[in-house]
């Protein structure tokens, strides 16, 4: 890869294919329908992508958990969140959401409170794509990050470090560029900050207005004023460098982490202005990045449903991908999901195959399949079912044992059922 | 014994065993290599009564300190020694008999906390100098056991609480289980052949597919495996108890050749503040008649070699009852072990209540020495501290 690597991707017109174009709605949202694919395809990649960067979620469904809050359901939120993702109509707003999810990851185990952990996640709805200062700035307040990081019992003289030690580690620079000084000295900064009934309050008595020094520069520091240094530390970028890479393109190299780094301080800290650039590069539709990443479970099963043309419950789907080890609203702690091959064990692998056997045999339905298929003959299926579900191609003695199972089907449903089943529950598939 | 020359025997006792019939003349640990054998954790959540559970009824100290509470000896199940076992802890005197039921007494750590959160975060991260932040002993041995084994299931958690500490890793997060149909695959019929036949496309055979295929076909030989498993009769009961139904699920997954190799399971209800003496025999009931049903089954099973069975709790109790026929946090407390290295026995110093530090039981093991020699001994990984190993014996 040369240096012009973020330069944009201008693909010939046979260029952009199949493969591109899933490829750009696996990574950006959660694939695409059998017709949102076919409309990629004829108005070409610059106008895709405007597309998907101007969706915004439908407001209804968006709306419609608020009468089910008041029951405090967790299983009710993340139903309603799977719906947006499957059936939203902003699918980069929803992924970057989960992107921000598993960052700043939250879990309700201990936040113990749906309304806050869904003002959260409306928080990397509404804010996701736009200035991280601002978005970092939000977070530090969030009541339900509040609750989770001990930041309601960091108080003057009884300091918690916990948020400070995490937001360095883990959100906005990671192990080796800040000492335990600055830890020490940021969580002064933040003392006072705590929740009244749900909302997040600043208690002037409670905070330590004293002196700090953090990242060798000496002041009051209050929030804001911490959280300023903290971003204006180079490694700041780099890291929400590594994070957009690590989601959308594939484990980063050093010199796309200096190159990003760089795009995201002259785009402001715009999310979205350093994604466009992203999003439409060399590196993004190059080879490395094509089919590099495992799948994780919410987007396996979304990806799966959508690229059928299947239905599923958001609620069932919920319950699935929790099996398969990604219960939305509960990563398992603060750093998130482990994600790539920490998704994939003997016990995960089976929950990934009977989620996807549940969706081909209960979730798509006969006509689903016909219409998938559009009317392929028997031994087209193998071919057809590589060429919209594994664009990138698979080998021969992959493709004869499609051939196989469909010479043994009875009837052509049969047949449709098997090589799709084949197909979703095969390793080529979980690479995304 | 040095390590060394301990490590020695194991191996030459592997080798020996690989001769039919040999394994049967000893106990037949040695036929087992160290890769294939399991931990069992179980947590007594809420700090167990070490007093009242290893009660030292020689000691006159102990009826002065506990008028309501103490243990009439007539009805204790004896250790041996100035010891007995709780009345209710009786399903765990054969185990004992046959030298399978190890008890190390006055185990803790320097400091005692008596925070229920600080304690068990203690136990299960056995990092005081804070170089494995956030992951604990167990997670420590899963990334050990899946950086050899990749796409392995090294460590898993039964039962439907949140995830402990204990079993988060650097690279792994254990998963929980708490209903075996999760395991259950549900395949098309007809499509095994093909399946079998599309893992062995020969492109692709290094990277992540490469990765993905050997985890997707020790995942079907696996479920292969405890489909057979879970269609032999067994002949063994457990009581109708919640402990006993995760530890029988654990059982079937050992005896079905699941490739997992650490399970930690809890019990809750051990912060007995009041009134408690029946709370504390029922607990410690339900403790023995599972932990009996188990071993039983495991032996029945021919698995019973292979299975340590740790019973830890994040600290005993105050020495003295309170004003609510109850105990309050106290500190060190007596592990068990249950089959694994060893021939039984009670070690480890037991407590002199005449000679308390702070009204508590002083700790004279400290736990990662038992950390120790089950990571380095029992299942040959390295240890993640370097507090020497525990002997015990055997």
């Amino acid at each position: 890869m040369t240096d012009d690597f973020l330069e944009p991707w201008r693909p010939h017109a046979a260029e952009w294919d199949r493969a591109a174009a899933q490829h750009l709605f696996r990574r950006a949202g959660f694939g695409a329908r059998p017709e949102e694919l076919e409309l990629a395809l004829s108005e070409g990649l610059e106008a895709t992508l405007a597309r998907l960067f101007a969706d915004r979620a439908a407001p209804e469904l968006r709306a419609s958990i608020q009468p089910l809050l008041p029951a405090g359901e967790l299983e009710l939120l993340q139903a309603w969140w799977m719906a947006l993702i499957l059936e939203g109509g902003a699918p980069l707003h929803e992924r970057m959401t989960l992107v921000w999810h598993d960052h700043f990851a939250t879990s309700n185990a201990k936040v113990d409170d749906v309304r806050l952990m869904h003002e959260q996640n409306e928080l990397f709805r509404t804010r996701g794509l736009g200035d991280f200062r601002a978005l970092l700035k939000s977070v530090a307040r969030d009541p339900a990050m509040l609750r989770w990081l001990d930041g309601d019992s960091n108080r003057r003289g009884h300091a918690n470090e916990n948020f400070a030690r995490e937001l360095m580690e883990l959100f906005a620079h990671g192990l080796g560029n800040y000492g335990e000084r600055d830890v020490q000295e940021a969580a002064r900064a933040f003392s006072g900050w705590g929740i009244s009934g749900r909302t997040s309050v600043f208690r002037p008595e409670h905070h330590d207005a004293g002196e700090k020094t953090l990242f060798g520069r000496t002041g009051r520091f209050g929030c804001d004023e911490a959280l300023d240094l903290v971003l204006e530390q180079p490694a700041c970028a780099r890291h929400v460098a590594c994070v957009l890479l690590e989601a959308f393109v594939a484990p980063p190299e050093g010199a796309w982490i200096e190159e990003l780094a760089r795009v995201i301080r002259e785009a402001d800290w715009s999310i979205e202005r350093a994604l466009r650039i992203l999003l439409a590069s060399r590196l993004f539709f190059s080879p490395v990045a094509r089919r590099a990443r495992i799948a994780g479970p919410v987007e396996l099963l979304a990806v799966a449903a959508r690229s059928l043309g299947a239905r599923i419950a958001p609620r069932r789907a919920a319950h699935l991908a929790s099996e398969m080890g990604q219960a939305l609203f509960r990563p398992p702690s603060v750093k998130g999901w482990d994600g790539g091959r920490a998704w994939i064990h003997s016990g995960s692998w089976i929950a990934r195959h009977n989620a996807l056997v549940e969706l081909v045999s209960d979730g798509a339905t006969e006509a689903d399949l016909e219409r998938f298929f559009d009317s392929a003959e028997p031994e087209e299926l193998p071919a057809s079912a590589i060429e919209r579900l594994l664009p990138e191609g698979a080998g021969q003695t992959f493709t004869d044992a499609l051939g196989s199972a469909v010479r043994n089907a009875h009837v052509v449903s049969g047949a449709r059922t098997a090589v799709v089943a084949l197909v979703l529950t095969s390793p080529e598939f979980q690479l995304f | 014994m040095s390590l060394s020359r301990r490590r020695f025997l194991l191996e030459g006792l592997r080798v020996t065993a690989l001769v039919p019939g040999t394994a049967l003349l000893g106990r037949g640990r040695g036929s087992v290599s160290a890769g294939e054998r399991v931990l069992v954790v179980v947590q007594l959540t809420g700090g167990n009564d070490g007093l009242n559970t290893v009660v030292p009824h020689s000691q006159d100290a102990y009826y002065r300190l506990r008028p309501t509470l103490a243990l009439s000896r007539s009805n204790l199940h004896a250790l041996g020694g100035d010891h007995g076992l709780h009345p209710s802890l009786k399903e765990l005197t054969p185990l004992h008999d046959e030298g399978r039921l190890t008890v190390v007494q006055g185990v803790g750590y320097p400091h005692p906390d008596r925070s229920h959160f600080r304690s068990l975060e203690i136990w299960h991260c056995a990092d005081p100098e804070g170089v494995h932040r956030g992951t604990g002993w167990l997670g420590r041995m899963a990334d050990q056991i899946v950086a050899a084994a990749p796409g392995a299931m090294p460590a898993l958690h039964v039962g439907d609480e949140d995830l402990p500490l204990a079993l988060m890793g650097r690279k792994v997060s254990a998963p929980s289980l708490n209903d075996e149909r999760s395991l259950h695959l549900s395949e098309l019929p007809g499509l095994e052949g093909e399946r079998t036949n599309l893992l062995g496309e020969p492109a692709g055979t290094t990277g992540e597919l490469a990765f993905l295929r050997a985890a997707a076909r020790n995942a079907y030989d696996v479920s292969q495996r405890m489909e057979r498993a879970l269609e032999r009769q067994r002949s063994a009961t457990y009581p109708d108890l919640d402990l006993a139904r995760k530890l029988r699920l654990i059982a079937k997954l050992v005896a079905g050749g699941f490739d997992t190799r650490i399970f930690l399971v809890t019990l809750g209800g051990f912060d007995t503040h009041a009134r408690q003496a029946a709370l504390h025999a029922a607990l410690l009931e339900e403790l023995a008649r599972s932990l009996h049903a188990f071993q039983r089954d495991l032996a029945a099973s021919g698995a019973g070699e292979r299975v340590l069975t740790l019973v830890f709790s994040e600290f005993g109790r105050r020495a003295a009852e309170n004003a609510s026929r109850g105990t309050d946090h106290g500190a060190a407390a007596p592990v068990f072990l249950l089959g694994g290295p060893g021939n039984g026995g009670l070690l480890g110093s037991g407590p002199d209540l005449d000679r308390l530090s702070d009204g508590d039981v002083g700790f004279t093991t400290d736990f990662r020495a038992l950390y120790t020699t089950i990571e380095r001994d029992w299942m040959g990984l390295e240890p993640s501290s370097s507090v020497q190993a525990f002997d015990l014996g055997g």
